[in-house]
């Protein structure tokens, strides 16, 4: 290229000579050979594109990547400070956060990996119809449930919220003499408040798989509430693994219960409950097998769970035991065998409200929601609730430890990252935001929403815009005119509004979207789309008037071919490399406007996270006290690096397949 | 005339767009007793019939039989439509007219804009220039990265940046609001970082092309002095790009000052809009619009005229 001092501008013979050799090798080329030759020289436009490839790639396998969960995995009391690792002072081990591995959470029994069963209730007595339709849920499913939510609003009627564990092996293991003391507990406790400490001894894949894991050297382990409501605070945790040892007792409030053989006080309120079970204590056999509880007190052969009375000052406590296939659990004189679930059942809600061992795990087969739905509709039928209370079967929905769309090659590779890395995973090295959340994960699953709205925005652009463009070009004359006088009008609307409205709309109407099985986010990544292709029609719209009188257009229309067929079939392969120059430069543009509606708050909605919402947080977390400056910094870094290496290829694509327009912009 | 249709359509389309969306404008958390419902609504015309209160809205002519005030007063004064300039009483915020609201948010929007076009161009413009004429050195590597970097980080995330560092690192700069000089640093230069980085690069490769032509080769050769040359014919050439950027670059900036006013907490144009299209404040919302489809078509109109002005070669008539 000439500079501008004079005399450089000339070409020197040896400049020719290469130039014409050169031009002798690669002659014959094809234009996208001969594109892939100059993209290749390029030097920053080659690492460019490798640098996306395997930003794509990546994102693509986030879920086979052993990193923390992007999510918030655990409600807490009070929400985290921020944490940067690195600095020396580790904060303690903190559920959510290092002690969460996703994995567990995912695979394991975990709670979120669940599905929720809505029901519509109407009756006097609600506890008594969730005891009932929890009952015929179980029946049916063949998996425990937890009642989550009980609400009524006005005159509209009482919801119902079951949930039960997605995956059939979630459901506790019956041959109990191989897996040991696996089983879950769950603890409802009462708004109290206090922290439920089972000693257990320290076991590094029970520690890490448990979500609730606080503090690892004492071997304590916190149950962290993870709901409240009304009826108060329902604790509870998973033993996803098979333990020595057993539990060693348990404190509630503070207070140690004995660890002798009975596992807690925890007084049933003896005037609770019309049921009138009172206080029950609970034994939990174990199986004669002999267990190494070195130092624990309690071999697990004994049993390690009885409730005696207790003078505790809120005395509404309640424990589910789950186990496999025990054969004897005490309470209070009753044996429970094979499928006696519910043993007790208060009326209150700030009384005891429920009481079960689930002795019994059927196992599930078939299409899990639809089929699921289908029987629960028909066990439904023949149920006949007490007190004339009724309930409607509402809908059954998945819901995971990633709150995401898990179907397909994404759970396949969550499987094999199981299988693989087991339940190691990332510590949080590029800290944690305000929730306890991993900032390196969720840039790795936030790429994978940009990479969603560069595709459907870029498409949707593409596809009008050519569209358009090519037939406004390849008509002329009063329809040309037309076509583009509306292009300029919309060029001067400002847009934003007309996006901003639009999203408001979709949010306004997402139920009635849903029904028509759209999806707000599509709905969010075609509006963005559909408002970038003005510059592509345009664009193609020059192209097209500039080919459309060559010789082989009008070839093409002497043979009698369609405007259809002339449009698609030759014209629009011939501006194919100045469209793809413009895509690599609108799918930049498009992130960033992701990222503006999402600073905007009309953009992903959590728990799904985008660079947007990444950037927003961090933004959001500036404050005069102290900086975390890693919330701002790393989403702005991966943010900037692709959209910087998508820059440069645009660049270097335009340089190579139109050598014309070399350096311009 | 083609402003007329541009803004007959925006005026249609987005008042009755915003019409058929559900929910109204007072839509509150209690429901409100059913008479007094009837009476807000018919103190803002909501009872009427959709194509009515089109035509009350654009006027010029009251439809109100009544010759009712529909935003308090003396009654002296007549709605007028937007034809007469009057975009109504605001719903949100009930003592004041959309213009009242207008007239108080437009200048701050106008001076943080200017302030940021100017900062875009000053520095966009010598950074093109410096980039070009060093062509292929450090510096100009430099710079291009730069503005690509500038191009490719969401300026709200440049804004984080700028109040890590100049207001907690270094406490030079007050964090957010409005008033003297120093409240219009921060902001102005996140809102024009992008656009001065796209505007170096125009510069550069406009520049870079000017540069090889002939007639700077032959002020050159007739001995004029570098700075000369530049400044006097390389110029104005060189910076066609630039104002034919300049209308998306205006209007890049209204829209943009959406973010930046809502980090710095600055009471301009874009917070209003926002707040009101949450709110389903009608008046508001069509007011804000309609007066950024003027800004923004005029911005257009005068960057043409500016085109023919600097090159004479283009005719108006034929774009």
């Amino acid at each position: 290229m000439a500079k501008n001092e004079p005399g450089h501008w000339q070409l020197g013979s040896g400049n020719m000579e290469k130039i014409l050799s050169e031009v002798a090798a690669h002659k014959g080329e094809s234009l996208w050979q001969d594109a892939w030759r100059r993209l290749r020289r390029n030097k920053a436009a080659f690492y460019s594109l490798i640098f996306l490839i395997l930003f794509a790639v990546t994102s693509f396998i986030a879920p086979l990547l052993p990193i923390a969960s992007p999510m918030a995995l655990t409600l807490q009391e009070e929400p985290q400070p921020p944490s940067w690792p690195w600095d020396g002072t580790q904060l303690e081990t903190q559920p959510g956060s290092q002690a969460t591995s996703s994995l567990g959470a995912v695979l394991n029994n975990g709670w979120r990996h669940r599905s929720t069963i809505t029901f519509n209730t109407e009756g006097d007595n609600l506890d008594t119809v969730a005891t009932e339709l929890s009952d015929m849920i179980e029946e049916v499913t063949g998996r425990t449930t937890a009642i989550n939510r009980v609400a009524s609003k006005g005159d509209k009627p009482a919801q119902l919220f079951f949930g039960i564990p997605n995956e059939a092996d979630d459901t506790p293991r019956t041959d109990w003499e191989k897996t040991g003391n696996e089983g879950k507990v769950t603890f409802f406790g009462t708004s109290a408040g206090g922290w439920l400490v089972l000693d257990l001894p320290v076991d590094e894949a029970l520690f890490n798989s448990w979500s609730t894991v606080v503090d690892k050297r004492k071997g304590n382990f916190y149950l962290v509430p993870i709901e409240g409501n009304q009826a108060g605070l329902r604790y509870e945790f998973d033993l996803p693994h098979p333990f020595e040892g057993g539990v060693k007792g348990i404190t509630f409030n503070g207070r140690n219960l004995p660890a002798d053989g009975k596992l807690a006080d925890l007084s049933v309120a003896a005037e609770a409950s019309d049921d009138a079970v009172d206080v029950a204590p609970l034994t939990w056999d174990s199986p004669e097998e002999d267990a190494a509880g070195e130092a624990a007190p309690v071999a697990p052969k004994g049993p390690i769970a009885s409730l005696a009375e207790a003078p505790l000052e809120s005395p509404t406590i309640h424990l589910l035991v789950q186990l496999g296939e025990t054969k004897n659990v005490l309470l209070d004189g009753f044996d429970l065998r094979d499928d006696t679930t519910v043993i007790s059942q208060g009326d209150s809600r700030d009384k005891v409200l429920f009481f079960r061992a689930n002795t019994t795990a059927k196992e599930f087969q078939g299409t899990f929601h639809q089929d699921l739905k289908r029987q629960l509709d028909s066990a439904l039928a023949s149920l006949s609730l007490a007190d004339g209370a009724t309930a409607t079967l509402i809908e059954v929905e998945s819901e995971n430890g990633y709150d995401w769309d898990m179907n397909g090659i994404s759970h396949l590779m969550i499987n094999v990252r199981g299988k693989v890395f087991g339940l190691w995973q990332t510590g949080n090295w590029m800290g944690t935001d305000s929730k306890g959340r991993d900032i390196f994960s969720r840039i790795i699953w936030g790429s994978r929403t940009s990479l969603m709205v560069a595709f459907w925005a870029t498409l949707t652009s593409l596809l009008i815009g050519v569209t358009y463009g090519a037939f406004s070009g390849y008509k002329g004359g009063k329809v040309d005119n037309a076509m583009m006088r509306f292009v300029d009008i919309l060029y001067s609307l400002p847009f934003i509004f007309v996006v901003i409205f639009l999203i408001t709309l979709t949010n306004e109407y997402k139920t009635e979207l849903d029904e028509f099985g759209l999806d707000r986010e599509v709905i969010f990544y075609l509006v963005i789309g559909a408002i970038y292709w003005l510059t592509m029609a345009r664009v193609v719209r020059g192209q097209v008037l500039s080919l459309k009188n060559a010789e082989f257009i009008e070839a093409a229309r002497v043979l009698g071919a369609s405007t259809k067929r002339i449009l698609f079939v030759h014209l629009v392969p011939n501006v194919l490399s100045i469209v793809i120059v413009y895509l690599t430069l609108t799918i930049p543009a498009v992130m960033l406007f992701e990222a503006f509606l999402s600073f905007l708050g009309m953009g992903i909605e959590p728990p799904k996270v985008s660079w947007g919402t990444l950037a927003v947080d961090g933004t959001e977390a500036i404050n005069p006290l102290k900086i975390f400056w890693w919330l701002v910094f790393f989403p702005a870094m991966a943010m900037g690096s692709t959209l910087l290496a998508l820059n440069i290829l645009g660049d270097g694509l335009r340089d190579a397949l139109d050598p014309k327009l070399r350096g311009k912009d | 005339m083609w402003f007329a249709v541009t803004l007959f359509c925006v005026v249609t389309i987005s008042f009755f767009m915003m019409r058929s969306v559900r929910g109204g404008p007072f839509d509150g958390e209690r429901t409100l007793d059913p008479a007094i419902e009837r009476n807000i609504e018919a103190r803002y015309h909501l009872d009427w019939p959709l194509p009515k209160q089109y035509f009350q809205y654009v006027g010029p002519f009251n439809l109100d039989e009544h010759r009712a005030e529909i935003f308090g007063g003396d009654g002296s004064k007549v709605f007028g439509g937007v034809t007469m300039l009057e975009f109504g009483p605001s719903f949100k915020y009930k003592d004041f007219t959309v213009d009242q609201i207008i007239s108080q948010s437009l200048p701050i929007s106008a001076l943080l804009g200017m302030v940021a076009m100017m900062w875009a161009l000053a520095l966009g413009v010598s950074a093109g220039i410096a980039s070009a004429l060093k062509r292929g050195s450090r510096l100009d590597l430099a710079m291009r990265l730069a503005a690509t970097g500038g191009i490719a980080l969401p300026n709200f995330v440049i804004a984080g940046f700028l109040i890590i560092f100049f207001v907690f690192m270094i406490p030079l700069l007050p964090v957010a609001g409005w008033g003297s000089v120093k409240y219009m640093l921060l902001p102005g230069f996140a809102l024009g970082a992008p656009y001065a980085a796209y505007i170096a690069r125009l510069t550069r490769t406009g520049m870079l092309e000017v540069l090889s032509q002939d007639h700077i080769r032959t002020a050159h050769a007739k001995g004029l002095a570098p700075k000369t040359v530049i400044m006097r014919h390389a110029l104005k050439g060189g910076l066609l790009p630039v104002v034919s950027y300049l209308g998306p670059a205006i209007a890049g900036v209204l829209t943009g000052s959406l973010v930046i006013e809502k980090i710095f907490k600055i009471p301009g144009l874009g917070t209003h809009f926002i707040n009101s299209a949450l709110n389903r404040d009608y008046t508001l919302a069509m007011g804000v619009t309609i007066l950024f489809t003027v800004l923004i078509y005029s911005m257009n109109t005068i960057v043409d005229l500016a085109y023919t002005m600097l090159d004479p070669r283009i005719d108006l008539e034929e774009m």
